[in-house]
């Protein structure tokens, strides 16, 4: 690999790679704004200037410079070199590039320092990218003195509505155009623009349109001052109350790494943001996927429930008289139930939107209690037979061609996967074992279900048929209504677990915050009904559970645990 | 009338061979602090005795990791709390040390001044309260009396009198007020003459020397060896004072002795107190001669100290500057260091570990009681029981810095 010089550090890089590029890679941080390693080159802040020494024997180009002497007061004629934007110029071998060492990048970087605040508003305060901005963080590291510019700032519009999630901030804006670029080149929505020009200029939407493509939450993402803020996030959370864990997006079957951001005093999530994963969703999640944290505390059931009998009223099943229950008389009653149940006509339904572990622990529990129960001791154990073993999730949704899928489920791709070679049916056709009284008993994950096309309520309704329903869900669902013993799961925040995407790579989530009140994680749940019925459960943690399906889910592809990447931020 | 019955085959004049413990402490008045003798007696002579001085445990240490650096003040305030300004000096040096930071000269003469004085309350309060447990209760009124004046001058100067948490890395919260020189002088004169009177009455008092001559001694080897320094330490006659053998601050500029006893006794403890009291008054007298009326008290460096209240208020540059000194902490470079100061009962050391983040990763404080408090049980082992007081008081233990 060719090498250059940075600061006399030699460093390798890739033909065609530019300077900033090159030193990320090593390890070296050159202040920037408006480079993004997602995005085309636009060389508009010039905080990334550096000095490129001349080739040997070569004069240096020199510009000719009035500085100011303080001692005498007066301005003298003086020499400086043409800096270089690092992001924009491409290394050649041999370079030696002069950053931390040049004196005049240091003057240099200082001066664009303070000009970017020439006309910035005393805002930290109220900002919600107090704690990660740039300005603060490359004023102290570059500048750490107060502007000379004495008069007034020029003054802009503030809290611009730009669209349902953005809102805008024109004096706190750079005009680094990282937003711009963005709708323009990822996005492929060129919405937004850049007006006028000088201290004057501003970040407009197109006329006659909203900043409302679905990666509208990405500019404030990108933005790297706290000019755009999401609405959803603003004036929620102070960043440094915040801890992140590296999550794996539940919105769709594409997986999108991501930080689930959350406050360790309230065990609160507040955000995600987006992970690099080359792989994956390399810089970007989309905006359903920003906002899909939300689920871990809307809508959440947080009791166990009891219901004694059902009604169909409209076709659609209800729980009659349902009772909130201590979470251990709701696992007797599943025990119970289980137990009492003919093993020929007990049906497992798995869920796409539970993590791998979940809906092994739950196959598993279903294998052994069965087993147990139409065998007896001493038999060989068979796996459960597929026509038995179903698989749901959320309804298939929008896709696009960027990153957003049409399976809005994390997990369909892990689930058909831990049945291999066969696959689970689908819920059309548990519906259809159900009508045809094949069915009587369902021990059920999740709460959605994913009906298909054709007549969904009346297949939803024929889980009113059932003697018995036995659900481990996170939200409120069709599930969660119909089921005899409802029984409060975890979500996905609540605990480390693993979720194959559509690429059929296998992603770890890890765990924010704690269980949601009295819930608890699934597998935890079905090694508890596990335990009252006298069954053998050999995990009792995550890695006994871990290591009891390890190798289960076979990919079409090698799994890498490894495809996770710790997030370069940028 | 019936007849007891005494058990005539035992000797009445025989004494019960079973050892006698007794327990002082852990809320006796004379163990300072929350503190526990456990001794065993036979008759009034202590045979064994075993020190405890876990009762008083916050997790200082631990506690000082979770906040920034800065956020430290109020924990160090609370280690010696008889001379919390010491404590504050001592630390702000050592994170000074590891920053590479030089205080302006109107700090550090400043702080010398004001640590001096600290030291002056701190033998005061010790040397007053020894003499009150012996009975003698008038010195203990005036020495507190004079206390009293310098916690008047502290208040005046921090506007706390006990935890001040007046110190900063890279200077003082504030300058001294304009009358700090005044009521120093005039609280220092009134001081020597309360010493000067205290003197007379307590060292022609048979009963006071009696209880201290010749009591509770240790050698100069013993007490190097359980690691003793400050005043204990000098009066078993070696002159250890980190002010003279290794100066710090502005140290080296000043004239004064470093007093030390002969015999190592409870006495010579007592007396070397009051001695230094007097260098103290010495070097507060010059360091308010070298202490200049204007100039900063802060050195003028962004990443450490504070911008002043209007920039922060009006200027973008002031408002990130205080944000990122409050919000993020200042940052220390990483690296270790140890850094050592003569504090109220010696050397006072920080060793710091900083992993360049805005919070320690590890504050570990050598506090020179919890050593010297070690000394206890050999010190008073062999003693009678009413030599306990006197030992103890000497010693001087602060339960704030034996806290383990």
């Amino acid at each position: 690999m060719p090498t250059f010089k940075i600061d006399g550090r030699e460093i390798p890089f890739e033909k065609g790679e530019t300077v900033i590029q090159a030193a990320q890679r090593a390890g070296i941080d050159i202040p920037h704004y408006c480079w993004h390693p997602g995005l085309s080159v636009a060389a508009n802040c010039r905080m990334c200037l550096v000095e490129v020494a001349p080739p040997p024997g070569r004069p240096a180009l020199m510009l000719n410079v009035l500085s100011y002497d303080p001692d005498t007061g007066e301005y003298v004629d003086q020499q400086k070199p043409k800096l270089q934007p690092a992001c924009q110029q491409v290394v050649a071998e041999g370079m030696d590039i002069r950053s931390e060492s040049s004196k005049h990048v240091a003057r240099a970087r200082a001066a664009v320092q303070e000009f970017l605040l020439l006309n910035h508003p005393v805002d930290c305060p109220i900002c919600d990218q107090a704690g990660e901005c740039r300005l603060q963080d490359y004023w102290l590291e570059h500048q750490h003195e107060a502007k000379r510019m004495r008069d007034e700032p020029v003054h802009k519009p503030k809290a611009q509505v730009f669209g349902p999630t953005i809102v805008y901030d024109a004096e706190r804006c750079i005009v680094c155009t990282r937003c711009v670029r963005f709708c323009e080149e990822v996005a492929q929505d060129p919405v937004l623009s850049v007006r006028e020009r000088g201290n004057v200029n501003e970040i407009v939407v197109s006329p006659g349109r909203e900043l409302d493509h679905p990666y509208t939450l990405m500019t404030e993402y990108v933005c790297p001052v706290g000019a755009l803020t999401a609405a959803d996030f603003r004036f929620k959370a102070r960043v440094w109350f915040l801890r992140s864990v590296r999550s794996v997006c539940q919105g769709c079957a594409t997986g999108c790494n991501a930080h689930l951001d959350y406050d360790p005093r309230n065990q609160t999530v507040y955000r995600h943001r987006p992970r690099e994963n080359q792989q994956v969703n390399r810089y970007w999640m989309c905006d359903e996927g920003m906002l899909d944290y939300q689920r871990v505390h809307d809508n959440r059931l947080l009791e166990a429930r009891l219901a004694t009998g059902r009604v169909n009223r409209g076709g659609t099943p209800q729980p009659e008289s349902p009772e909130a229950v201590p979470v251990g008389a709701a696992l007797d009653r599943a025990a119970e139930l289980l137990r009492s149940a003919d093993p020929a006509k007990v049906a497992v339904l798995l869920s796409a939107q539970h993590s791998l572990e979940d809906n092994f622990a739950l196959l598993d529990l279903a294998q052994r209690a069965l087993w147990s129960a139409s065998a007896g001791a001493g038999a060989r154990r068979e796996p459960l037979s597929a026509s038995r073993v179903f698989a749901t999730g959320r309804p298939a949704g929008e896709g696009d061609q960027i990153l957003r899928h049409q399976d809005k489920n994390p997990n369909s791709a892990g689930v058909a996967a831990l049945l291999a070679p066969a696959r689970p049916q689908n819920f059309a056709a548990l519906s259809a074992a159900i009508d045809a009284g094949a069915i009587t008993h369902v021990i059920a994950l999740g709460s959605d279900v994913d009906p298909g096309n054709v007549a969904g309520d009346s297949r939803i309704a024929s889980l009113g048929r059932l003697q018995a329903l036995i659900t481990l869900g996170t939200w409120e669902g069709p599930l969660s209504r119909a089921a005899h013993v409802l029984l409060p799961a975890s979500s996905w925040a609540e605990s480390d677990g693993q979720f194959m995407n559509a690429q059929g790579m296998v992603q770890e989530s890890e765990q924010a915050i704690q269980p949601v009140g009295p819930s608890r994680p699934a597998w935890k749940l079905a090694a508890a009904i596990g335990v009252r019925l006298g069954l053998p459960i050999p995990w009792r943690t995550l890695e006994e559970l871990r290591a009891a399906f390890a190798g289960r889910p076979q990919p079409a592809e090698p799994v890498s645990k490894r495809s996770l990447q710790p997030g370069a931020v940028s | 009338m019936e007849t007891q019955d005494l058990d005539l085959e035992r000797s009445e004049l025989e004494l019960d061979a079973e050892p006698m413990f007794l327990n002082v402490g852990p809320a006796h008045p004379a163990m300072h602090g929350t503190v526990r003798c456990q001794m065993e007696l036979s008759g009034e002579v202590i045979e064994r005795v075993d020190v405890q001085v876990g009762y008083l445990h916050r997790g200082f240490e631990k506690m000082c990791e979770r906040g920034t650096w800065s956020q430290v003040y109020p924990y160090v305030d609370r280690c010696n709390y008889v001379s919390p300004m010491l404590n504050n000096v001592g630390f702000s040096q050592a994170c000074e040390k590891m920053l590479g930071i030089e205080v302006t000269p109107r700090c550090a003469y400043y702080r010398i001044a004001l640590g001096e004085l600290a030291r002056i309350s701190d033998h005061l309060t010790c040397d007053g309260a020894m003499a009150m447990e012996l009975g003698a209760f008038t010195p203990f009124l005036w020495m507190i009396k004079g206390r009293e004046m310098i916690w008047d001058i502290m208040e005046e100067e921090t506007g706390a009198r006990l935890t001040h948490s007046f110190g900063r890395i890279g200077g003082m919260a504030s300058p001294p007020t304009e009358g700090f020189k005044d009521t120093a002088r005039a609280a220092v004169a009134e001081i020597l003459s309360i010493i000067h009177e205290s003197e007379q009455l307590l060292f022609g008092n048979r009963i006071f020397l009696d209880r201290l001559q010749g009591i509770g001694k240790i050698s100069a080897e013993d007490a190097i060896s359980l690691g003793w320094t400050g005043p204990c330490l000098r009066a078993c006659g070696v002159p250890y004072d980190v002010r003279k053998a290794h100066p710090y601050g502005r140290y080296d500029e000043f004239d004064f002795d470093v007093p030390v006893g002969s015999e190592g006794d409870c006495l010579d403890r007592f007396v070397v107190r009051l001695e230094e009291i007097k260098q103290s008054a010495r070097i507060i007298e010059q360091a308010l001669k070298k202490l200049p009326n204007s100039g900063p008290i802060n050195v003028d460096d962004p990443r450490v100290v504070l911008p002043p209240k209007q920039e922060v208020y009006n200027t973008i540059e002031g408002t990130i500057r205080h944000f990122k000194v409050i919000m993020e902490g200042l940052k220390i470079p990483a690296g270790e260091v140890y850094s050592y100061s003569e504090g109220g009962n010696g050397e006072l050391g920080f060793y710091l570990v900083s992993d360049g983040s805005g919070t320690p990763y590890r504050v570990r404080i050598r506090p020179p009681c919890f050593l010297v408090t070690s000394g206890l049980e050999r010190v008073i082992t062999g003693a009678m029981v009413s030599d306990v007081v006197p030992c103890f008081g000497s010693l001087n233990m602060i339960g704030g810095e034996c806290d383990r």
